[in-house]
């Protein structure tokens, strides 16, 4: 049974969509459960083939029983590299999946259950991606996630929010096409699309390593995957598409889309490339380092110019991609910036979750869209500020919260590796962040001006979703459970660091590169 | 005028790059390329699926068999691509109004019953034409693991049909056939037969997708054949969802949502 799990990982959401597409139109009530129950059965689906690859190595899955030659089927493949993730995206799901009951009371119901199909395809697109071992396959899953993504940020009722999703349809085209010329490329040199035979042909063939058509395969999945993770040059279309889209939807997206790509990013150079080739033959590591410093900066710098919270909140996003890719380049000999950029995958998951959660509860409950709105905010909801101050302390990357571990790894990386830019990088953008969220708590505690308290006189700017009837309004717990949840678990989180540490290292370890330096 | 020119740049600098990679490429149609014959020292997939396939699948067409048995599972996601597809353009452009009215409305301005000399040509010749068009879809469907063809093409020209329909008369006419309930619940339902192929194999003690282990299922003397009819099966899973969301997606962007008039 436990060796079905990687199939079952993907089938459960997509069974869920399928009974919502065939039932969700009569009464959307009945979308909620199905959504939740088939996401829970993700969700233990993830830990059970998580504490299956802890004890008994990673698991290979073949569909279809199509196993030699390696490659003429499709490879599934859970390691110690993916198994915390998947477990991250699914409790990412389930959370997100009650604050979106709040959605439901929305003005007309008829659309509901085509939000929970696309969000459960969407679910599927994102563990098919992580589990992917093989790269056509991959390319075929980032498809799912980016068709059903667009498609949730174009639903919000506001005009920029579809203008926004049409500019992500374009720049998202562009990553994905760009994706799917390196895996031609490659596919034409090397005869393979299987992550593991690529890997053998190019460690058994110098020939073709050293090939410039091999060099611009890595290139263009590089570049494709930087679009898909707004990565700093490339990082136009993220800022409106998350901000001007429905809470739950950009609840969901935030933290994860770029995560998985950053994931990608890693797997591609680990599973694919080899470190070997990429920070020895290739020797680029120092000048994407570099990028990613800019990339820090700049996203911190225009972090400060926001005056939205979730604008603010998106810079912030573009700042952490970049801490995550210089992590994964900082190429120092015990991978120690790897390790820093992995374990960041998950810390900012729920960092960013955190904050957008009550970001969105801001918007809905109070309709505070500004950071200007927020005043007060302290008196009003005590435990959602409460929430926002842990998810906020963590950005800054204060202990004991999961930020600080995570930037204590990076920043031993930058040491070892000697990329002192990348480490003063990490010191300003925490410096900025604290400047941020210090001047929303002050806003929120103290206010700018005497308070006058609880009257919604001024008109909200652009209302997402306005509160229906009051009994159709969405329960309280709705948005507190999944906040104050993530709380504790950006807290524990950040206090067991050391054993989740420990994990994602087992793998590392093993690679040659770490192997011969140890 | 200058983002045009900073999109040339970019353009140029891709071209170039892509085509700088070229002159490594190895000879245009040479056998032994990697791509064709696998690198020196691993086995070669493409030699595995022309040597090897018929006697896995009993299915002349390899492409079939490596898109639907081979690489099913590629194949099952991008029939989901089509459906979430169909399901952003509901969601985005569907418009949820007051149906009697718009309905009411639709007849009203329906020139065929009123006469339109013009449709009542184009409709008849139609008429005739439709059950041609179906009826060679269903072959294009059926014959697909042994010539050309498939669930994507054959569910194209099947929702044609339809889209024909909406074009001559009106597009009531054309949901008359298909509503909207029942082109939801189509493509729904044709992904999962697909996935339904793949479970059964999974409840037989298999892997996902593995037709092979569907043998008592089918009553056939091997795998081989087993395989065989569940290609037939999931193309007809996939001809399910083609046609429904062709129609879908056409219905919807005619009508800007409103699922009445049309063109």
């Amino acid at each position: 049974m436990v060796d079905q799990i990687p199939a079952v990982l993907v089938l459960a959401p997509l069974f869920g969509a399928l009974l919502i597409g065939l039932i969700g139109h009569r009464d959307h009530r009945v979308c909620f459960p199905i959504a939740l129950a088939s996401l829970s059965v993700t969700f233990f689906g993830a830990i059970a083939a998580a504490q299956h690859v802890f004890t008994n190595g990673p698991m290979d899955y073949f569909v279809g029983g199509w196993e030699k030659p390696l490659g003429i089927g499709i490879h599934l493949r859970i390691d110690a590299l993916n198994a915390l993730l998947l477990i991250a995206i699914a409790t990412v799901a389930v959370l997100v999946t009650f604050f979106s009951i709040r959605r439901v009371g929305e003005k007309n119901t008829e659309k509901t259950h085509y939000f929970y199909i696309l969000f459960l395809l969407l679910c599927l697109g994102l563990f098919g991606i992580t589990i992917a071992a093989d790269a056509f396959n991959l390319f075929v899953l980032i498809e799912v996630s980016s068709l059903t993504s667009y498609g949730l940020i174009a639903m919000g009722s506001s005009r920029s929010g579809t203008y926004a999703a049409f500019n992500y349809v374009l720049m998202g085209t562009v990553g994905a096409s760009f994706y799917l010329l390196g895996v031609g490329y490659l596919y034409l040199t090397t005869g393979s699309l299987n992550m593991q035979d690529i890997h053998t042909i190019l460690g058994s063939n110098p020939e073709i390593a050293q090939s410039k058509a091999v060099t611009i395969a890595f290139i263009f999945i590089l570049v494709g995957i930087w679009i898909k993770m707004a990565f700093f040059p490339l990082y136009g279309w993220l800022p409106n598409a998350y901000s001007y889209s429905p809470s739950s939807t950009a609840c969901f997206l935030a933290p994860l889309m770029t995560k998985i790509s950053v994931y990608v990013m890693i797997r591609v150079m680990i599973s694919v490339f080899g470190l070997e080739w990429i920070f020895v033959s290739l020797g680029w590591s120092h000048l994407v380092v570099w990028l990613a410093v800019i990339a820090i900066l700049a996203g911190s710098v225009l972090a400060l110019a926001q005056r939205e919270i979730k604008k603010m909140l998106c810079y912030l996003i573009v700042a952490e991609v970049g801490y995550m890719v210089g992590g994964a380049w900082l190429a120092d000999e015990g991978l120690w910036g790897m390790t820093g950029a992995l374990y960041h995958i998950l810390a900012d998951a729920a960092m960013t979750l955190c904050l957008f959660l009550a970001a969105g509860i801001f918007v809905k409950r109070f309709r505070a869209r500004e950071i200007s709105d927020l005043e007060g905010m302290f008196r009003k909801a005590p435990w959602v500020m409460a929430a926002f101050v842990i998810g906020a302390l963590a950005m800054i990357g204060v202990p004991p919260t999961c930020g600080f571990f995570s930037k204590f790894y990076l920043i031993r990386g930058g040491l070892d590796a000697g990329h002192w830019e990348y480490v003063g990088a990490l010191l300003i953008s925490s410096l900025i962040n604290a400047v941020l969220f210090f001047r929303i708590f002050e806003i929120a505690f103290f206010g700018n001006k005497p308070a006058e308290g609880h009257d919604h006189s001024h008109d909200p700017h652009e209302t997402e979703e306005l509160p229906v009837a009051s009994n159709e309004a969405p329960p309280v717990w709705s948005g507190n459970l999944p906040l104050f949840a993530t709380a504790v678990i950006i807290i524990l989180l950040g206090i067991y660091n050391g054993p989740v540490v420990a994990l994602i290292r087992t793998f590392l370890e093993e690679l040659p590169i770490v192997a011969s330096s140890l | 005028m200058l983002s045009k020119v900073f999109a040339t740049i970019a353009v140029a600098i891709t071209g170039s790059i892509l085509l700088y990679g070229v002159s490594d490429f190895p000879a245009f149609g040479d056998p032994h390329s990697p791509a064709n014959a696998g690198v020196p020292g691993s086995e070669s997939v493409s030699l595995y699926f022309i040597e090897e396939s018929y006697k896995d699948t009993k299915v002349p067409n390899i492409v079939t068999s490596v898109l639907a048995d081979y690489r099913g599972y590629d194949t099952m996601f991008e029939t989901v691509v089509i459906f979430a597809a169909g399901m952003a353009i509901f969601a985005i452009l569907r418009v949820v109004g007051n149906k009697e009215e718009t309905a009411a409305k639709a007849a009203e301005e329906d020139s065929f019953t009123n006469g339109d000399h013009n449709r009542i040509i184009v409709g008849t010749t139609v008429r005739i034409v439709v059950p041609v068009i179906q009826l060679f879809a269903l072959y294009v469907v059926a014959h697909g693991h042994h010539s050309p063809g498939g669930g994507f093409q054959g569910g194209v020209i099947l929702g044609a049909s339809f889209i024909i329909i909406a074009l001559a008369e009106n597009l009531n006419a054309a949901l008359r056939r298909l509503s909207e309930l029942n082109y939801v619940r189509l493509a729904a339902i044709g992904i999962f037969i697909y996935a339904a192929f793949g479970i059964m194999a999974q409840v037989l003690g298999s892997n996902f997708l593995d037709y092979g282990a569907l043998q008592p299922i089918f009553m056939t003397d091997g795998p081989e054949m087993a395989r065989s009819h569940s290609m037939l099966g999931v193309e007809i899973g996939v001809a399910f969802t083609v046609t429904a969301i062709m129609f879908a997606i056409y219905a919807n962007l005619a009508s800007r949502g409103q699922l009445v008039k049309g063109l």
